[in-house]
C-alpha cells in the first residue's frame, strides 16, 4: 500500500470554554480528504469521489465544533473507555464491584458522562498518518485503572482508512473502542433506506427495552440476513419485534471468524450506494459490528445548511459485544497490565459500475 | 393426498419470462435455502400463469403477481394466505386490500435513472414508456414519477408512450420513434421504462443517425441480460431489487403460514444497482477554456510552448486554467502538452522513417535523452523498443503502457 499523503491542519473551531479545536486534513493521490479533529479525536468529514468523481462529504457531522460538545452525538468520534453500553453500569471484576457513570437511563452509554469523544487529544504526524494520545485518568466513567491510549489513522491512496487502536492500563480494567462514525454514501441526497448492506453475520444478539444484549440468534429468515446484500430500506420494513423495539437497526451482530484465529483482520461488511456507485468496506479484527441505522435522528443541524432526519445515516461500529463485561467469559475484555489493547479496523471507499 | 404436516403446498403465479419475475422467484428460492424451509412449489412449467381453477387448488399459500389484473380479480376472495408482488403505487387506493404487497419502487427507479443522467452531464431529459394498458400501470407510474422529478427541479422533459410491439406494425412504430427522437432537443437523456423499450430507442437512433451515447444517452430498466446480447451498443440499466422481493414476499408467507397476519402491510423495495454501461457514458462537451487550450496545444505543442503561454492564450490566469484541465480532464496543462509531443512522437517513431534524434527536436523535446526519459515513464520502454514493437507487434510481451 502506498501512502503519498498530504497532511494540513488548521484551527476549525472554538468551545465556549474558549479552548480552540485544531483539525487535520489527510489528502491521498485522489484527492480524497478525511478530516480528523483532535476533540474526541472525531472523523469530522470524509470528501470521497463518485462514479463520475465528483467529491462529496459521506459522513455527518455538526456544523460548529461547540455542538460536538454540547450535543454529544458521538458523530465520528472514538468512543471509549466503553463503546456501546454496560448493563445497570456495574460490573464484576476481580471480585470486586464497580460502579460506572449510569448515562442512559440505568445504563452507561459510550464511555459515560465524559467519554473520549468529550476530551482533546493530543495529535502528531507520524509516517503518513495522524497519532492520536490521550490519558484516561484512574477513575474516569468510574473505571480503574490509568489508561494511555494511542490511535493512528491513515490514509492510503486506494482509499483505506486505518484505525489502529493501542492502550495499556496499570489496573486491570474493561476496555471497548470504536469510531462512531455516521455513514451516508450520497452524500447526504437521499437517507439510507436505499443502500445495498452486506454484512458478514450468521447471528446478531437481540436486545431488551434497553438495548442491552438478552441473547443471541440466528439471522437466517429474518430481516437482519445481509449475508447476501440487501437493501436496507426494505429490511427496516419487514414485520419484526427487534426492529420495531429498537426503531430500526440498532444490533450487535456476530461478525463470521476463523477459531484458530479470532481477531485476525477480515473484510466483514460492505454498504453501497447505487445512485452514486459508492462502496465501503468494512474490515477488523473485533468480535462484533454494531449496525445502527440513525433511528434517533431528528431534525438535527448539520454540515452545509443540512438538516438530518431519522435514517439518514448508517454507522458500523466494530467492536466486543455490548455488555460483554458482565456475560460469561468477560475476560476477553479486560486488559491487565502488562498487556496491550490492540483493534484494527478499517473502512475502504470505492466506486463500482455495476451492481 | 397425503403430505407431512410440515411441507406446505405453496403456488407461485408470475409470468416469468421476464428477468425480473425470474429474479423474484430466485429470491423466493433464496429465502427457502437460507432457512431450511421446505415449500411443495407449484408453478407452471412453461413459466405462464394459469388461472383456471386456482380457488378451488388444494394448497396453503399463494405469491403472485398482482401487476396482473386477472390475478387481483382471481384473487380477490382467497381464503389462502396470499403475498402479493407488483409495482408501486402513487395512489394508495390502486393497492389491493387486506393482502400484504411488497413493490418495486418506482420512484426510485426512476430517480435513480435520472440521477445518473444528470451525473453524467445532462440537462434535457424524456422518457420512452408504454402504451397505457391494465398489465402495465407500473409503466404510467414511472412516467408519473419522471414527472415529479422535473417538476421539483423546475424543468419540462418529454414522454412519449410509442406504440405497442407487433411485427405488422413494427417498421411504422420505429419510424414514429425516430423522428420523435430527432425532434427532441440534443444532447438528451431517455429513460426507457424496460430494457425492451431502451432496445427500441437504440435501434431508432441507428436509422435516424443519432449518436448514442454522445447526442442521446439512453438508459433502460431491468438488467436484462438477454437485451444486451441484442443491442451493439451496449445498455445501461438500473437493477431492480428483484431477488429481494422474493425474499421479503416468501417471508412474509412464511409467517402467514404460521398465524401472521399482515393486512395493509406494503414493503417497497429500490432499485440495488446500475449497471453502466456505453450507452450513457455521455460526456459532457469541455468547457470553453479547455477546448481553446487543447486547440493551441495541437497547433504549437512541439515549439516548445509552457502552461503560461496557453494560459495567456486562453485568457485566464494559469491557476484557474490549471483547475479547469484538473477538474475536466484529471491532469495538467503541462502533462497535456506532454501527451501531444509523446502521441505525435508515437506516430512518428511507428513510420520508421525518422531517427529518434530527428523525431526528438521534430516534436520539441529539449533533448534526445529527455525524450528517453519520458518513454520511459510514460510508456515503460524507450523510444527504438517501442519502434520495435510497432515493427513487430507479435514479439512484444507487454502491452503499451505496462510496467516493466
Amino acid at each position: 500500500m502506498t501512502h503519498s499523503v498530504q497532511i494540513s491542519s488548521a484551527i476549525w473551531g472554538k468551545l465556549p470554554a474558549g479552548d480552540a479545536v485544531t483539525r487535520y486534513t489527510l489528502r491521498n493521490a485522489h484527492d480524497m480528504q478525511v478530516s480528523i479533529m483532535d476533540l474526541g479525536g472525531s472523523l469530522q468529514s470524509w470528501l470521497a469521489p463518485d462514479r463520475s468523481g465528483r467529491l462529496v462529504d459521506i459522513v455527518l457531522g455538526h456544523p460548529e465544533a461547540a455542538d460536538y460538545a454540547a450535543q454529544r452525538t458521538y458523530m465520528g468520534a472514538l468512543v471509549g473507555r466503553w463503546a456501546n453500553r454496560i448493563a445497570g453500569a456495574s460490573f464484576m471484576l476481580d471480585g470486586m464491584r464497580y460502579a460506572v457513570d449510569p448515562n442512559e437511563g440505568q445504563n452507561l452509554l459510550h464511555g459515560g458522562w465524559h467519554g473520549f469523544d468529550c476530551v482533546f487529544w493530543d495529535v502528531a504526524e507520524v509516517d503518513g498518518g495522524l497519532q492520536l494520545k490521550y490519558e484516561s485518568p484512574e477513575g474516569e466513567g468510574g473505571f480503574p485503572g490509568k489508561v494511555a491510549v494511542t490511535v493512528v489513522y491513515r490514509l492510503d491512496d486506494d482509499g483505506t482508512l486505518t484505525i489502529a487502536y493501542d492502550a495499556v492500563t496499570d489496573a486491570p480494567t474493561p476496555l471497548n473502542f470504536t469510531n462512531h462514525a455516521f455513514f451516508n454514501l450520497s452524500g447526504p441526497r437521499t437517507d439510507i433506506r436505499g443502500h445495498i448492506l452486506t454484512l458478514d453475520a450468521d447471528h446478531f444478539l437481540e436486545i431488551d427495552a434497553a438495548s442491552i444484549p438478552t441473547g443471541i440468534a440466528e439471522v437466517a429468515g429474518n430481516a437482519f440476513d445481509f449475508r447476501t446484500p440487501a437493501p436496507i430500506g426494505a429490511r427496516l420494513d419487514w414485520p419484526n419485534a427487534q426492529l420495531e423495539r429498537a426503531g430500526g437497526f440498532d444490533h450487535c451482530f456476530v461478525l463470521r471468524h476463523n477459531p484458530a484465529e479470532p481477531h485476525a483482520l477480515r473484510r466483514v461488511a460492505s454498504l453501497y450506494d447505487p445512485a452514486s456507485g459508492r462502496e465501503l468496506t468494512v474490515s477488523t479484527t473485533e468480535a462484533g459490528l454494531q449496525l445502527y441505522t440513525g433511528n434517533h435522528i431528528a431534525g438535527q443541524k448539520g454540515k452545509a445548511g443540512a438538516i438530518y432526519r431519522k435514517h439518514d445515516a448508517v454507522c458500523l461500529e466494530a467492536g466486543a459485544f455490548p455488555n460483554r463485561i458482565n456475560m460469561p467469559d468477560p475476560e476477553a475484555v479486560i486488559l491487565r497490565p502488562g498487556s496491550r489493547y490492540r483493534q484494527i479496523t478499517q473502512y475502504r471507499l470505492g466506486v463500482r459500475d455495476d451492481a | 393426498m397425503s403430505r407431512t404436516q410440515t411441507t406446505h403446498r405453496i403456488a407461485l403465479l408470475f409470468n416469468a419470462n421476464k428477468v425480473y419475475d425470474r429474479e423474484i422467484i430466485a429470491g423466493i428460492g433464496h429465502y427457502l435455502q437460507s432457512t431450511r424451509v421446505v415449500w411443495d412449489l407449484f408453478l407452471e412449467e412453461d413459466f405462464r400463469c394459469r388461472l383456471n381453477g386456482i380457488e378451488q387448488w388444494d394448497g396453503d399459500g399463494i405469491i403472485a403477481d398482482f401487476d396482473d389484473p386477472a390475478v387481483c380479480a382471481a384473487l380477490h376472495q382467497c381464503q389462502m394466505p396470499v403475498v402479493a408482488v407488483g409495482s408501486s403505487y402513487r395512489d394508495a387506493a390502486l393497492y389491493p386490500v387486506n393482502l400484504p404487497y411488497i413493490a418495486t419502487d418506482n420512484a426510485k427507479l426512476m430517480e435513480l435513472a435520472y440521477g445518473h443522467l444528470i451525473d453524467v452531464g445532462l440537462q434535457q431529459f424524456a422518457v420512452y414508456s408504454l402504451p397505457a394498458a391494465p398489465e402495465n400501470r407500473w409503466a404510467q407510474e414511472r412516467e408519473a414519477a419522471f414527472q415529479s422529478l422535473l417538476d421539483a427541479d423546475g424543468m419540462t422533459g418529454e414522454i412519449y408512450r410509442g406504440a405497442s410491439t407487433s411485427a405488422l406494425a413494427w417498421n411504422e412504430s420505429l419510424e414514429q420513434l425516430s423522428a420523435w427522437l430527432l425532434a427532441l432537443p440534443k444532447p438528451v437523456g431517455i429513460i426507457a421504462v424496460t430494457d425492451a423499450r431502451a432496445r427500441h430507442l437504440l435501434q431508432a437512433c441507428l436509422m435516424a443517425g443519432l449518436a448514442v451515447p454522445e447526442q442521446v444517452a439512453i438508459i433502460g430498466i431491468d438488467n436484462d441480460p438477454l437485451t444486451r446480447t441484442l443491442t451493439r451498443t451496449p445498455l445501461s440499466s438500473v437493477i431492480q431489487g428483484g431477488d429481494e422481493m422474493g425474499r421479503t414476499a416468501a417471508h412474509l408467507l412464511h409467517k402467514m403460514l404460521h398465524g401472521a397476519r399482515f393486512p395493509g402491510v406494503r414493503i417497497l423495495v429500490p432499485p440495488v444497482g446500475i449497471n453502466v454501461l456505453a450507452s450513457s457514458k455521455h460526456e459532457p462537451p469541455a468547457s470553453p477554456y479547455v477546448m481553446r487550450a487543447r486547440h493551441f496545444i495541437r497547433q504549437y505543442g512541439c515549439q516548445g510552448i509552457k502552461t503560461e503561454q496557453v494560459a495567456d492564450y486562453v485568457g485566464v490566469s494559469r491557476s484557474s486554467l490549471e483547475e479547469y484541465f484538473r477538474r475536466e480532464l484529471g491532469h495538467t496543462v503541462h502533462h497535456e502538452i506532454l501527451r501531444h509531443k509523446l502521441e505525435l512522437a508515437q506516430t512518428l517513431l511507428s513510420g520508421q522513417q525518422h531517427s529518434s534524434a530527428e523525431i526528438a527536436i521534430r516534436c520539441g523535446f529539449t533533448s534526445l535523452q529527455y525524450m528517453y526519459a519520458v518513454f520511459r515513464r510514460e510508456l515503460g520502454c524507450t523510444p527504438k523498443e517501442y519502434q520495435e514493437r510497432m515493427r513487430n507487434p507479435a514479439s512484444s510481451e507487454h502491452g503499451l503502457g505496462s510496467a516493466p
